[in-house]
């Protein structure tokens, strides 16, 4: 409840000033800016894995930023970790199945190889 | 004591149905007939209706037994009360000597220990059902019977008429369980707990509105669950069952758990405005078009299951009038003598290899046990004297003059009249006559009679318990007002009753109706529309078709929304994303 209310008051309150807190808020919105952007409109697998980890840059990056303005860092650290390596596995995974469908669909085109339609 | 029974009534089937799955075998002709999964369901079904007839003299309207589950599940509580225990004990005898009958029912068939787990785990959870004290594990095992209804109806999974009918019955009983899990919910949302006592202690506390959406959920829940106007298509397409089940699902246990939740609750809607008249009028309507239907089906299993729909009916509209107790009489006889008519229909089907009225005929000379036992349920069934359909069907009619309106009144008498008449027909296409064509039939064998006699001696004989059922409720239900009604005090008051006389009376028109339908031919012809109206079931079916049609054209139309694209679905996630920003942004103020 203490943790909330200090959070909410570096939300609101102090949004204006150039705090480090606030700088690093802005990057965690446009790292996901940019991510969700390229998510709507690539058609490239490689690419979508490229977005997805700067998705989830932003995701990680988050975490900190929670875990230092609630009051618990090392949390948010020790979340974050975790994140990047589970990430780490998604972009290994993500690669590997890219290099099979260019070899069974000779293309990385999304809309050419989409075969879960309705 | 109560608590260990009452774990055992529901655990022993559970158990049985783990025990026929591990140890059962599938083809009883190929271990040289140790029958495994005959025995093991036979032992354990026994064994709770054992548990649960000992269960009788220690009934209470204590919680006996809490099981805390925590978080907002609340408590898994037991109460062993007059109307909670009277359905344990009907559905676990009734479920035994449906087991007992399924051993020469189904001696030879496939997947035998896919047939006994279900049926076993069917038992237990009825009992649960009943047993239960928390509104939210009744819907729970309220879903678990509707689940093995499914099972058993699709039993014959290669029959396609079989796996649709299963369907059919599936989804239109959720229909109704989505009404009873919203009560569920409102109820632990008001009252702060799923206690039912509780509930039905504080239902006159509570907002009307909310009190008039419950009851109306719940009526929407039993009317699905007992096959009542308008969801009342279900039942006949459940026919497809192996004979057994339609006895012990589809007569016996499942399809009163609606009429069980009515009249558990009707102290707490009873003042609801219009609720009343919607359950007579539901079980009105109910009563006379199923009888309908009965006089015009052709399929034995069929008939039975419209006269199924109908009885229910009559205790629904019981309900309705403020007769809860001859309701709960009604159900106990129904339960009896229809099983009797099923399981003896079974015999006939199970011997001749047709369930097509119009091909029997003359069977009661080669099959006479069956003949004398299906007689005995098809006079209770019509409500003639001595058996036990006559006095609850009284009582009903009784308890409709005191509290329900007139014109209500002619209606269920004039299906009183329409029962005996649909019953004769059936029993005389069946059992006598000319054999209309040549099959071969043989009397029921062995474990089919210890059923059979069993069942008919009870058609023959429950009304005697009418003191101690009606002292069991009276003592057991708080909310109530039950009052005691001793053997004597029913004999004279049913007998004193002008309406019995009239009922009678109408009951030996539709009998004496039979007997002269061959000079009654004018009539029969000009009420020919009235049969064709029947056979298509009033046009239900055809709504029903036309509600599968919309689902399915409104399912191709949304096919364009899904292109698997992985762009328009992440602009799906993104939108979703906005909407509940939005939603916080413009909530928190």
């Amino acid at each position: 409840m203490k943790n909330s209310v200090r959070f909410q008051r570096s939300f609101e309150g102090e949004i204006m000033n150039f705090s480090p807190l606030n700088i690093i808020l802005l990057g965690v919105l446009g790292l996901f800016g940019v991510g969700l952007y390229g998510l709507l409109i690539t058609r490239n697998l490689i690419k979508i894995v490229l977005v997805l980890q700067i998705l989830v840059k932003a995701a990680v990056l988050a975490l900190v930023l929670a875990g230092k303005a609630g009051g618990n860092l090392g949390l948010g650290q020790s979340l974050a970790a975790t994140v990047i390596v589970a990430d780490t596995v998604v972009a290994v995974i993500g690669l590997a199945l890219a290099v099979q469908i260019r070899r069974r669909f000779g293309t990385l085109d999304l809309p050419a190889i989409s075969t879960l339609k309705g | 004591m109560a608590e260990v029974l009452m774990i055992l009534t529901i655990a022993l089937p559970w158990l049985g149905a783990l025990a026929v799955w591990a140890w059962g075998d599938d083809d009883a002709q190929q271990r040289g007939g140790w029958y495994a999964s005959h025995r093991l369901a036979v032992a354990f079904s026994a064994a709770a209706g054992l548990a649960a007839l000992a269960l009788l003299p220690s009934v209470s309207s204590t919680t006996v037994l809490r099981i805390p589950i925590g978080g907002m599940f609340g408590e898994l509580t037991f109460v062993p009360d007059g109307l909670g225990v009277f359905l344990t004990v009907v559905a676990t005898v009734i479920g035994c000597l449906a087991v007992v009958f399924s051993v020469d029912y189904m001696r030879g068939e496939r997947q035998q220990r896919r047939y006994y787990a279900f049926v076993l785990f069917f038992i237990g959870a009825m009992a649960g059902l009943a047993l239960t004290g928390s509104l939210l594990f009744l819907f729970f095992f309220w879903e678990i019977t509707a689940l093995c209804s499914y099972v058993l109806i699709s039993f014959y999974n290669d029959d396609p008429k079989a796996v649709a009918g299963g369907i059919k019955a599936l989804i239109i009983t959720q229909i109704g369980g989505a009404g009873l899990l919203a009560g569920a919910l409102l109820a632990y949302a008001y009252t702060g707990s799923y206690d039912i006592g509780n509930f039905i202690e504080k239902a006159p506390t509570l907002p009307a509105a909310v009190l008039a959406a419950m009851a109306f959920g719940f009526l929407a829940a039993a009317a699905a669950k007992s096959a009542q106007f308008p969801f009342q298509t279900w039942l006949p397409d459940a026919m497809e069952a192996p004979t057994p089940i339609s006895a012990l699902i589809h007569a016996a246990t499942m399809v009163n758990a609606g009429v069980y939740l009515l009249a558990r609750f009707y102290p707490a809607f009873e003042h609801v405005p219009g609720w009343r008249t919607a359950v007579m009028v539901v079980g009105l309507i109910t009563a006379l078009l199923a009888a309908f239907m009965g006089l015009a089906a052709n399929d034995l299993k069929r008939v039975l299951a419209y006269s199924t729909v109908s009885q229910l009916g009559y205790m629904v509209y019981a309900i309705g009038v403020g007769g809860v107790f001859a309701s709960a009489f009604h159900l106990l006889s129904h339960a009896v003598f229809k099983a009797l008519l099923f399981l003896a229909a079974g015999a006939v089907i199970h011997a001749v290899g047709t369930r097509d009225m119009r091909d029997m005929g003359g069977l009661g000379q080669r099959m006479p046990f069956v003949r004398n036992v299906f007689i005995v349920g098809a006079l209770a069934l019509a409500g003639l004297p001595i058996l036990n359909g006559f006095w609850s069907k009284e009582l009903i009619l009784e308890a409709g003059l005191e509290g329900g309106p007139g014109w209500a009144l002619v209606g269920m008498i004039l299906g009183a009249g329409l029962t005996a008449l649909y019953t004769a027909r059936m029993t005389w296409l069946v059992f006598f006559g000319q054999p209309r064509s040549d099959l071969h039939a043989h009397d029921a064998t062995s474990a089919m009679r210890v059923s059979l006699g069993a069942l008919a001696v009870g058609a023959l004989t429950t009304w005697l318990l009418v003191g101690p059922f009606s002292r069991m409720l009276a003592e057991t239900l708080p909310f109530h007002e039950i009052e005691h009604l001793g053997l004597w005090e029913m004999t004279v008051e049913i007998l004193a009753a002008p309406v019995t006389w009239l009922a009678m009376g109408v009951i030996g028109i539709g009998l004496a109706a039979w007997g002269l339908r061959e000079r009654l031919a004018g009539v029969t012809n000009s009420l020919g529309w009235l049969s064709r109206a029947a056979q298509a079931s009033f046009g239900f079916e055809w709504i029903n078709r036309r509600v599968v049609q919309i689902t399915q054209g409104a399912a191709s139309l949304l096919r364009v929304t899904q292109t698997g694209e992985l762009n328009w679905n992440v602009l799906g996630i993104v939108g979703g994303l906005v909407f509940i920003l939005a939603i916080l942004v413009w909530g928190v103020r």
